[in-house]
This record gives C-alpha cells, structure tokens and sequence, in this order.
C-alpha cells in the first residue's frame, strides 16, 4: 500500500540558516512515526511546513493520501484529514474548554449541527481525559497537561487521519507522562496515523515504530528504536563527539 | 424564556422601558437631542467592539464607514431624491462596501500594519470628501437635507420625538444584532483568531474570511447610524472625520469595556451625560474625561461593563440564601 504521508526532500531556511535541509520522509498508514533531535534540530520547523502553519516549505513536496499539500491554504490541511499540535500550550484562552473543541468540530471538521458537535466535544475531552468540571472554565485556567491534552481533543475533533504531535510530553511529570503515552496507543488504535516530535528519547522509543533523528536541520538516521539507538552518530548528536571514544 | 427575563437581561430590559418612558416624563426637547446623539454613538462604538474588541483587529478607519453612511444616504436622499426612509437602511450597505475595500489591503496584516492602512485610509476618505465638491460639497459640506416624513408629519418639527423613537429603535435593532453575532460560532471564531491566530488557523479557521466578514458586518449599523445622523441633524459635513467623534467614540468603547457590546453603549451614555454635566467647564471637560478614562484602563480595564458584572455576581451570591429559601419554601 502506499504510504499516508510522503514529504520529499523539503527544506525552509532562516536568512541563512537552514532550519529544515533537504529533509524527506514517509509514514505508513496506522503508524505511529517519531522524530527526534537535539534543540534547534529543525523538529518543529518541520511540522510547520509540513501544515503549512505558519509558513510553507521554501522547496519540496508534501504529498498526502497521493495529493499534493505543500500549496494548500493552511487553514484547509485540516479539513482535509491532517492536524497538529503546537510545542508550546496553546488554547483559545479567554473561550471555554468546550468551545475551544467545538471550534475544532465546525471549522475543522464542517460540522454544522452544533447539538451534535457539542455532544462530540464533550465526548473527546473525556476521551483524552479531561473531567466534566473544566468544561466551562476558560481554557486559560487548566493546567499544563489539561492544555496539553485540549489541544489533542480540539485536534481529534478534525477527524485526522494523521496527527502530528509537537512534543506531547514536554514539561510533563512521570505519571503524566505515562498518560500521555497511553492517549497515544489509544488514538493510534482507533486508526490514526501519528508523526511525534518528542526531544526526550524514552518515550518515542516506547511508542514508535520507527524514528527519524534530525540534527542541525537534516537527516542523520531513520530506522527502528533499536537501529536508532545503536547508531554512533545519534549518539554523538545527544552527547557530543567525546562519548563516542569513552 | 424564563431566561430572557433574568440576570443581566431583565436589567437591559428594564434600561430599555426607561429609554422608551423618558420622553413621555422628561419635557425638554434638548434632553431628547442629547440622547438621539448618544444612540448614534453607541451604535458606532458597540459595533466598532466587534472587530477591535472581539476579533483584536485594530480597526482605525472605523469612523470612515460611518462617514460613508452619512454621505452615502445624504446623496441619495438629497441629489438624487431618495425617501431617506430608504437612505437610512442603504447607508449600512455603503459602509459594508467601505469596509470590504479597506478589507483588501488588510486582510493578512498584523498589528500596527493594520493600524496605520485603517487611519490612511480613514484620511483618504476625508481627502475624496473634500476633493469632490460637486458631490459633497466639499468643505462646506451638504446642508439642508431633507429629514424623515410620515405624510405630512415631518420629523423636524415635532420637538424631537420621532428622530428619538427611530434612534432608540435602530439602537435596539443594532445590539439584538450584535448580541447574537457574538454568540454565534462565527463570534467564536473571530474571538479565538485573535486569542491565538496559528491555532485558528490549524483548526480550520480562514484568517482572510473571517477578518473580511468581522470588518463588514462590523459596518451595517456603524453605516445606517451615519445615515441617521446626517438625517438628523439636516447636514453631511467633514468634521465628522476629525479627531474629536474618533477619539469619543474611542473613549466610550474603552470606558464601557471592550469584548462586552453592552460596555461601549453604557459608555456613550456616561460620556454624553459626564461632558453635558461638565459643560459649563468648557474644553477643561474633555481633559477631565481623559484623565478618567486613563484612571479606568490602570485599575479597572475591564471597564465599566466589567465592574457592573462584578457587582452583579456579587449581589446575586448574596442574595442566593435567600433565594434558596424562597423555593424550599415553595416546594
Ligand atoms: N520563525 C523563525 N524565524 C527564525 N528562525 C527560526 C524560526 N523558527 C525556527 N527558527 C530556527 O530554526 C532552527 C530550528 O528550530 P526548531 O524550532 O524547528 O527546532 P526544534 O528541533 O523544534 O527545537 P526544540 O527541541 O527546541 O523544540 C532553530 O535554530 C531556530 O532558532
Ligand atoms: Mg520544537
């Protein structure tokens, strides 16, 4: 079959520096993709030519499900069946944890029965885990996993077919985290395709079943966990060049 | 139904019998004036609320879609003899059309960018006010236009009555308006592009559709209020490009409370009675006002819209007691 998302050697550049450099991969549908890399690798950049949010690619294609993306308005990749999460907590503060969902359900996905999408909101936001007692707080208020986690249902909502997640457990705590993991497994089982961006290594290696490492902006290695954390130059690009002769 | 009639809705109903009692209690003919002025100016500021409010889009060519009403309907109505009947209403379909011109330079610009295209083009307007004196009469403006009829009852000769019932009704029209856009999902939308714009953007919201719809539906009434105005007050004339109606109609949105509709209309009605109250003080009245308004946006931003909501939850928490023993009792 093939593949759900191809993206083929896409690159964007900062005045001179070149964020994203010739980068190319692609995702089987059903599977759970992770991307690594230390700060400043490119990961996000990635994601945002990916949707075209904020920015497009300077080069390269994005192909998904066999269509051309890299040229669509960005507020249309969404309903088209790909939705993202951003790396920093981001909510609609000043509306209500239901509406930040149900935005997400009528714009994002077209749905014009608000009773209906009201009912589907409620429904995602315990999906992901989030208590009936914040549905009417402004999404300011929650907690850092709580926007987390909104950000996920107002994604889920879209209906995606591919879900790209910006590190999903940064600045989580070890139980959250764990949630977090198990949100993932359960998404992916109810036949979403997911590319994670994680900057800790542990959990991409747990859920992934394949992961591309970026460093300065290109690719140094894409394979399973276990090629992946064998391979010298992943180790050199987490550690420095003087674990390797340790 | 039962919620029409509570809360903060019973309160606006009740300010609006009052509004509707006022002329049959009150004699004076310049208390009506004053208060058909403050109708023209909450409709221009509640609706102005809309996009610098709700969407967060710094809107400074707002004034111009009122002027486009006020010349709009004072050409029809008087070149080229239009019932102003029909000019009142026609006036809120040529603000539209102002806004949605100023719309395309603007429609994905940020910020200050945003600012400086709005107020050039707000002077732009003045410029081709003042150029085309065949049309508008240029600096001298359009006097004597003719004001509203019912057969051969005129409008300008009934010591202000009918223009105060036409004024409240367009105000009433205007915030139902209002009211309901806000609440809808369009009002939603807009609020949550100007909370986070990426963020929209990636749940499906088209930043160019909805900055387009928010200025043109933010300039009916704003454009119908011009055209009563220069109804009203039998003249179309320049000034009303000056600093002095932008920076009221500012003052007022910025004293009653931004994101509120209902904020910007308190705060036409305390600007226009605080500066009537004042008068005797001459232009001393207008610094007054400014320090006032500084004051508010340091300790209160929220604005007086806010401060009443406060008021509100707090007398109704203590007075649930005794709400509650009031339905134990019933049941
Ligand atoms: N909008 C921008 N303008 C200029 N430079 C940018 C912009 N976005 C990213 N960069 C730069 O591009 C490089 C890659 O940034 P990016 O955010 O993609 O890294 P990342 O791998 O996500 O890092 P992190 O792990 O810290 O999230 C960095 O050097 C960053 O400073
Ligand atoms: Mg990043």
């Amino acid at each position: 079959m093939d593949p759900i998302l191809v993206v083929d050697r896409v690159s964007k550049s900062f005045g001179s520096l070149r964020a994203v450099d010739d980068v190319s991969l692609s995702v089987e549908e059903g599977e759970i993709f992770g991307i690594a890399g230390p700060n400043g690798s490119g990961k996000s950049t990635l994601f945002n030519i990916i949707t075209s949010i904020p920015f497009p690619a300077d080069s390269g294609r994005v192909v998904f499900e066999g269509r051309e993306i890299q040229r669509m308005r960005p507020n249309r990749v969404c309903r088209f069946g790909l939705a993202r999460t951003f790396q920093k907590e981001t909510s609609f503060d000043t509306l209500s944890t239901l509406d930040n969902v149900i935005l997400g359900s009528t714009y994002g996905r077209g749905t014009d029965d608000s009773a209906e999408s009201r009912k589907q909101a409620g429904e995602t936001l315990e999906f992901v885990g989030i208590g009936t007692d914040q549905f009417e707080r402004p999404a300011a208020e929650l907690s850092v996993f709580d926007k987390k986690r909104l950000m996920i249902a107002s994604a889920i909502v879209t209906e995606p077919r591919v879900l790209l997640l910006d590190e999903p457990a940064s600045g989580l705590t070890k139980p959250e985290i764990d949630e977090t993991i198990d949100l993932i497994r359960r998404l992916n089982q109810s036949g979403v395709t997911l590319l994670v961006i994680e900057h800790v290594l542990p959990l991409l290696l747990t859920v992934s079943a394949r992961l591309l490492v970026l460093n300065h902006g290109s690719e140094l290695v894409t394979g399973t966990p276990d090629d992946v954390i064998r391979d010298p130059h992943v180790v050199e690009a987490y550690l420095g060049s003087r674990a390797r002769h340790d | 139904m039962r919620d029409l009639l509570t809360g903060p809705n019973l309160a606006r109903l009740i300010c609006l019998l009052i509004l509707i009692l006022l002329p049959l209690v009150v004699p004076s003919p310049y208390i009506r004036h004053l208060l058909i002025i403050t109708f023209i100016y909450a409709m221009v500021a509640s609706n102005w609320d809309l996009s610098l409010g709700y969407a967060g889009v710094f809107n400074f060519g707002h004034i111009a879609f009122f002027a486009a009403g006020c010349y709009g309907s004072a050409i029809l109505s008087k070149t080229i003899g239009i019932t102003p009947w029909l000019t009142i209403p026609l006036a809120g379909i040529i603000g539209v059309i102002a806004a949605l011109i100023v719309c395309l330079p603007v429609l994905r610009l940020k910020g200050i960018y945003v600012v400086l295209v709005t107020f050039a083009f707000s002077q732009l307007c003045f410029q081709l006010v003042l150029s085309q004196e065949e049309i508008t009469g240029g600096s001298m403006g359009m006097p004597l236009l003719p004001p509203l009829k019912i057969g051969d009852y005129n409008f300008a000769r009934d010591g202000k009555f009918g223009y105060y019932y036409v004024g409240l009704f367009l105000l009433v029209l205007s915030t139902i308006y209002l009211h309901r856009l806000v609440r809808s999902r369009f009002g939603t939308s807009i609020v949550a592009l100007r909370d986070n714009e990426d963020y929209a953007i990636s749940r499906g919201i088209s930043l160019a559709r909805q900055r387009m719809l928010t200025l043109g539906l933010s300039a009916f009434f704003t454009g119908v209020a011009g055209g009563f105005y220069s109804t009203y007050v039998r003249v179309a004339s320049p000034e009303i490009f000056g600093f002095g109606f932008l920076s009221l109609a500012l003052s007022m949105l910025l004293l009653g409370g931004l994101n509120s509709i209902y904020g910007p209309i308190l705060g036409a009605f305390v600007i226009t009675l605080l500066s009537e109250a004042m008068v005797d003080l001459g232009p001393m009245r207008f610094l007054i006002i400014s320090a006032l308004i500084i004051l508010m946006l340091l300790f209160y931003p929220g604005g007086l819209n806010n401060a009443l909501q406060q008021a509100y939850k707090w007398s109704s928490r203590s007075g649930a007691a005794a709400r509650l023993f009031r339905t134990n009792a019933r049941n």
